[in-house]
């Protein structure tokens, strides 16, 4: 049961949204699917006055340009999943949301912009943000303003969002580039204990220019550059024991919870970078 | 008396042995069957919230509760010391004190001292849960935080710190069992072995949580709903805490979304709930959070074991020292499942000297309840690896060393130091599962998988489960009672002293009274769970519904029977042995004749005592049945069985190991149970499968993580985990039919068989597979991350 005196707004455009979120500050949350938020408030973890509805806003574009797809803030995982393949690189989306657990009842209330802001090391959407290279759209009580995923995601549950700043779309690529996305849990229920998304740019299938992005090992995503594996004609040129030190190397501070410890982590982290990069051979 | 098992009188067209579909199967799975949360009260009921120490151990120094109490809405706030004046302490479920151990009183609420992260220090009540729930944050508790231990072992030092003031040690008890002469026979054995194996504490998680609903009418009558297993225990417990008649208490057991034994009474919020009630002069309601239902621990042990054998693979002596951290006891008795981890050793293996000491120990975690297996799934883990690790030291196969050590079927019964094993056939039971696993197969397919590098392990589990226990002296012992009547429909009404965990027992129930009077399922009625309606009885625990619960009813029905046979004898003008029940109908075999049965009952209540030549014109009937093959008194070896039944099942697991990760999955499982005659046998497997599941979850996954500051931190089923569908492999199950000769038509518990082989099988499959590699994990659960250190350390080793 919620326990404080919770005032639920619905505005109807952005700048009114920026305003509530400005004025009330640390005392106001953004609701979107609210799969997190709420349960949070019923357990009384956390302490609100305000709730900012964003049903009103019309923040559920799912649209694309050549180069582009734009994904709305209340757009949800079920959204994702209904929608016409992605093309490119953005497929790594759709792939990502099919593996959300809990079930239709979270796929069709959880939304990718939700799970960005709400930042948990342990999940799926910052890592696959930071892979593609998403830009996130923010809208605050200056107007708008882009950053990168990689930028936006500063620390553990914490993102680069100002006082009155709310998340109101993403968009990521559709470069015709070769994804492959690993995730690493414990068992079904379990929150991801390491993924991997793998973006291979070279048309000719090598792995220049590849990067992997590491989620849910270390406090915010780690887009690794593969750059130093591969030999002239872009093939990974060191073995795996190899490869999974160099990537333990990339991790100083590995995330730690109740489900596995930090060093665990760091030593599967380059057992997903492989599986992940496996998958995007696959996907050739 | 020895009741011997006998057919039902129609044994033709019985439903007993059917899958019968559970009567409230239909309303379950449409939403309609309603629980404790869903039931409406009249009137406006009140909620209530609790306030829980985040410390594991410190002084309550002060408490100001006015800034709750001035809050809109709140109509009571409690504190401990208040609570405490207006009660008596809470019964202990098992008190401690009953083999000399030590005990404490504990009170609704933390009095002066908190001995758990967790625990209740203050109460509120008001209009809304919203309210309640609001207003706890205005409590304000200084608490002076005291230095704390969380492990069993450091609680045994004598520098640690007390649980309980007053304690000598943490020590709650220590409990040897012990037969022969394990020192000598380990001295003289030709080969020994010791090892360590620990298990984690995890919970049951079912899917309702607890929750209370009390109620005080004008005339000083409390009434309780409870999502409980114990109905009347609960009762009796109320009444002592409040100093009333037990006749001025009426408890209801709601339907339960399952029982496991987290729903035993004896928890503080039973009597919290209703003195709240009482001072806010209207109903209230509590329901437990899951946050609150995860606090609930169990199964936290560590064995250190020695066992010596003989070149062939016969076990000779087992020494085991158990340790169990029962967490800050608690009234609600699950502590004692230490005693019983202690009492199954050595299971279903013939082993003649052995000795086993379980310390019993208080540490600042929250408290034990009962947990599915109630120790024996520790015991049997600590066994069922015991026999692979003598097959791997003589380099035999598993199954070879328990074919040469199980108790053979023509020894049966069997004595152990506390268990009067009634029958089994464990050499069959073995080999068929070996058959059904294709064993032979998969050892051969095993070979192939290990020479390309894959980590392939096959794991046997055989698992012993006493059943249906009857502990003198405590709140619940083993016998019950039922009642039976008969109306003039010719449907019949059974009250019944125990009560459903959401296992179907009802539908069990009236097969045996249906089969009794040759009526359908359908026309029995079966009452449960209301102390104003049923007849004195223990409710769930120890799987022992069908057993006693069953068996009372079955008597029952038996004496109504027989009523309605004299009195169709004379109507139909022929003997009595002659009557038969059939179809709804009396039927006299001789000349075939049939009355409809409501002929013959209102034949009996319009004319009983005058004109049929019985005396009897009621049709009802109340039968207490007491488990046979209980020994409570010693016999002249100085042995005792609190235990009547014995179900057993063996278990054959195939897991691989991903060598990269450590992360273990189940490929297959197959299953083989006896739990004597079956009534159900849709139930049965249901309850078989429901319990492997729950066994596969406590060795791979299910955890209740504490962290270095005393709080809970597995307190979600986030970071819980608890198995999910696509976890789980498709399980494989048989079952074998050896009647118990003690019970009435031969009927053995079975709603725990399965947690503890599969815990055993699984155990054994993990550690086969990393046989190869040298290593092996005893620490539970084999999680991904601990599987992998093993392999880790192996790998760095020289």
């Amino acid at each position: 049961m919620i326990r404080t005196a919770l005032r639920h707004h619905a505005p109807g455009d952005l700048e009114e949204a920026a305003a509530l979120l400005a004025a009330h500050g640390e005392r106001a949350a953004v609701v979107g699917g609210g799969t997190v938020l709420v349960p949070s408030l019923t357990r009384g973890e956390r302490d609100l006055d305000h709730v900012v509805d964003l049903r009103r806003l019309g923040l559920d574009e799912l649209s694309g340009t050549d180069q582009e797809l734009r994904i709305g803030a209340s757009v949800s995982y079920a959204d994702v999943l209904s929608a016409p393949p992605f093309p490119g690189a953005a497929q790594l989306l759709q792939v990502a949301a099919g593996g959300i657990t809990g079930g239709p009842q979270i796929r069709n209330q959880g939304t990718v912009c939700g799970s960005a802001s709400y930042a948990n090391p342990s999940s799926d959407m910052p890592g696959v943000l930071v892979a593609l290279g998403a830009q996130m759209h923010l809208h605050g009580p200056e107007g708008g303003r882009t950053l990168p995923a990689g930028e936006f995601f500063v620390d553990a549950f914490r993102v680069a969002a100002r006082r009155g700043e709310l998340l109101v779309a993403v968009s990521v690529p559709t470069r015709p580039d070769r994804i492959g996305y690993y995730k690493f849990k414990l068992a079904e229920g379990s929150w991801p204990i390491a993924t991997a998304s793998a973006v291979l740019p070279d048309p000719d299938g090598s792995l220049t220019g590849a990067t992997v992005t590491l989620g849910a090992v270390s406090a915010v995503p780690l887009r690794l550059d593969l750059a130093p594996l591969l030999d002239g004609n872009g093939d990974l040129a060191v073995p795996a024991a190899e490869v999974d030190g160099w990537v333990a190397a990339q991790v100083p501070e590995p995330w730690d919870d109740e489900l596995a410890p930090g060093d665990y982590r760091r030593t599967v982290a380059g057992v997903v970078l492989r599986r992940a990069l496996q998958r995007a051979e696959e996907n050739r | 008396m020895t009741l011997t098992p006998e057919a039902p009188a129609t044994a033709a067209g019985s439903p007993v042995g059917r899958s019968v579909r559970r009567k409230d199967g239909d309303l379950i799975l449409t939403g309609h069957g309603a629980y404790l949360d869903d039931i409406e009260f009249p009137g406006s009921v009140l909620h209530a919230a609790l306030l829980r120490s985040p410390h594991p151990a410190a002084r309550i120094l002060r408490m100001d509760t006015s800034a709750a109490q001035a809050r809109p809405g709140v109509r009571v706030v409690l504190t401990g010391a208040e609570a405490a004046a207006a009660t008596q302490p809470i019964p202990h479920f098992y008190n401690p004190a009953m083999v000399g151990g030590r005990s404490t009183d504990f009170h609704p609420l933390a009095v002066d001292t908190v001995h758990y992260a967790g625990e209740p220090v203050a109460a509120v009540v008001a209009e809304s849960l919203h309210e309640a729930q609001a207003a706890l944050r205005d409590i304000v508790v200084d608490y002076e935080t005291l230095p704390f231990v969380l492990d069993a072992e450091q609680a045994l030092a004598p520098e640690a710190p007390r649980v309980f003031e007053g304690w000598e040690d943490n020590a709650v008890a220590r409990l040897p069992f012990m037969e022969g002469d394990a020192t000598a026979a380990l001295a003289g054995a030709p080969h020994t072995l010791t090892g360590e194996i620990s298990i984690q504490r995890y919970q049951t998680t079912p899917m309702e949580t607890r929750g209370y609903v009390a109620a005080w009418s004008p005339d000083g009558r409390l009434t309780m709903h409870a999502s409980t297993q114990n109905p009347h225990p609960l009762r009796s417990h109320l009444a002592q805490v409040f100093g009333i008649g037990e006749h001025q208490v009426r408890v209801v057991a709601t339907r339960l979304g399952g029982g496991f034994g987290h729903k035993f009474h004896s928890y503080p919020e039973e009597a919290l709930v209703a003195l709240l009630a009482r001072r806010a002069g209207a109903p209230v309601k509590w329901l437990e959070s899951r946050e609150e239902s995860l606090l609930v621990g169990a199964r936290e042990y560590l064995h250190r074991f020695e066992v010596g054998f003989d070149a062939e693979g016969t076990i000779l002596a087992l020494q085991d020292r158990i340790l169990a951290n029962v967490g800050a006891l608690g009234s609600s008795g699950g502590w004692a499942q230490a005693f019983v981890a202690g009492l199954t050793v050595p299971g279903p293996y013939k082993i003649t000297h052995y000795d086993v000491e379980v310390a019993v120990v208080a540490t600042h975690k929250a408290p034990w309840n009962g947990a599915r297996g109630f120790g024996k799934e520790s015991a049997t883990l600590m066994m069922e690896r015991v026999v692979d690790l003598v097959a791997q030291r003589l380099r035999m196969d598993p199954a070879e060393v328990r074919r040469r050590n199980l108790i053979p079927a023509d020894a049966m019964p069997y004595w152990t130091a506390m268990k009067h094993i009634d029958s089994g056939e464990y050499h069959a039971v073995l080999e068929e599962v070996l058959e059904a696993a294709d064993y032979e197969g998969q050892r051969a397919e095993q070979t192939t998988a290990r020479a390309h590098g894959r980590l392939l392990g096959i794991g046997i589990g055989f698992e012993l489960a006493p059943e249906g226990a009857d502990l003198a002296g405590s709140l619940v012992r083993g016998h019950d009672t039922a009642t039976v009547r008969i109306d003039r429909t010719g449907g019949a009404t059974v009250l019944t002293g125990v009560t459903s965990p959401g296992s179907g027992n009802e539908t069990g129930i009236a097969q045996m009274v249906a089969a009794e009077l040759g009526i359908g399922v359908d026309d029995v009625r079966v009452v449960q769970g209301d102390t104003d309606l049923c007849p004195y009885g223990y409710g769930n625990f120890s799987s022992r519904s069908l057993t006693v619960g069953g068996a009372a009813a079955v008597l029952a029905a038996r004496d109504v029977r027989a009523t309605l046979a004299q009195a169709g004898a004379h109507l139909l003008k022929t003997r009595v042995e002659d009557c038969s029940f059939a179809d709804g109908h009396l039927i006299d075999t001789a000349s075939g004749q049939r009355l409809p049965l409501p002929e013959v009952v209102n034949a009996v209540m319009t004319l009983g005592g005058v004109g049929l030549g019985i005396d009897e014109s009621q049709l009802e009937s109340t039968r207490t049945y007491s488990p046979e093959n209980v020994h409570l008194v010693p016999d002249e070896a100085g042995r005792v069985s609190v235990y009547p039944s014995y179900a057993y099942s063996a278990h054959v697991a195939t897991v691989e190991v991903d060598r990269e990760t450590g992360k273990v999955t189940v490929l297959s499982y197959t299953g083989v149970h006896d739990c004597g005659t079956v009534i159900n046998p849709m139930f049965v497997r249901g309850q078989f499968l429901g319990a492997i599941a729950m066994g596969i979850g406590g060795a791979l996954w299910e955890e209740s993580v504490y962290g270095a500051d005393g709080r809970l931190r597995s307190d979600s089923l986030k970071r819980y985990l608890v198995p999910r569908a696509p976890d789980l492999p498709w399980i494989e199950t048989r079952s074998r039919e050896t009647p118990s000769p003690f019970a009435l038509l031969g009927v053995k518990g079975g709603g725990e068989s399965g947690v503890s082989g599969a815990i055993g099988a699984i155990a054994n499959a993990v550690n086969d597979a990393l046989l190869p590699l040298g290593v092996h994990v005893h620490e539970m659960p084999l999680s991904a991350p601990r599987v992998l250190r093993a392999l880790t350390d192996q790998r760095i080793r020289p």
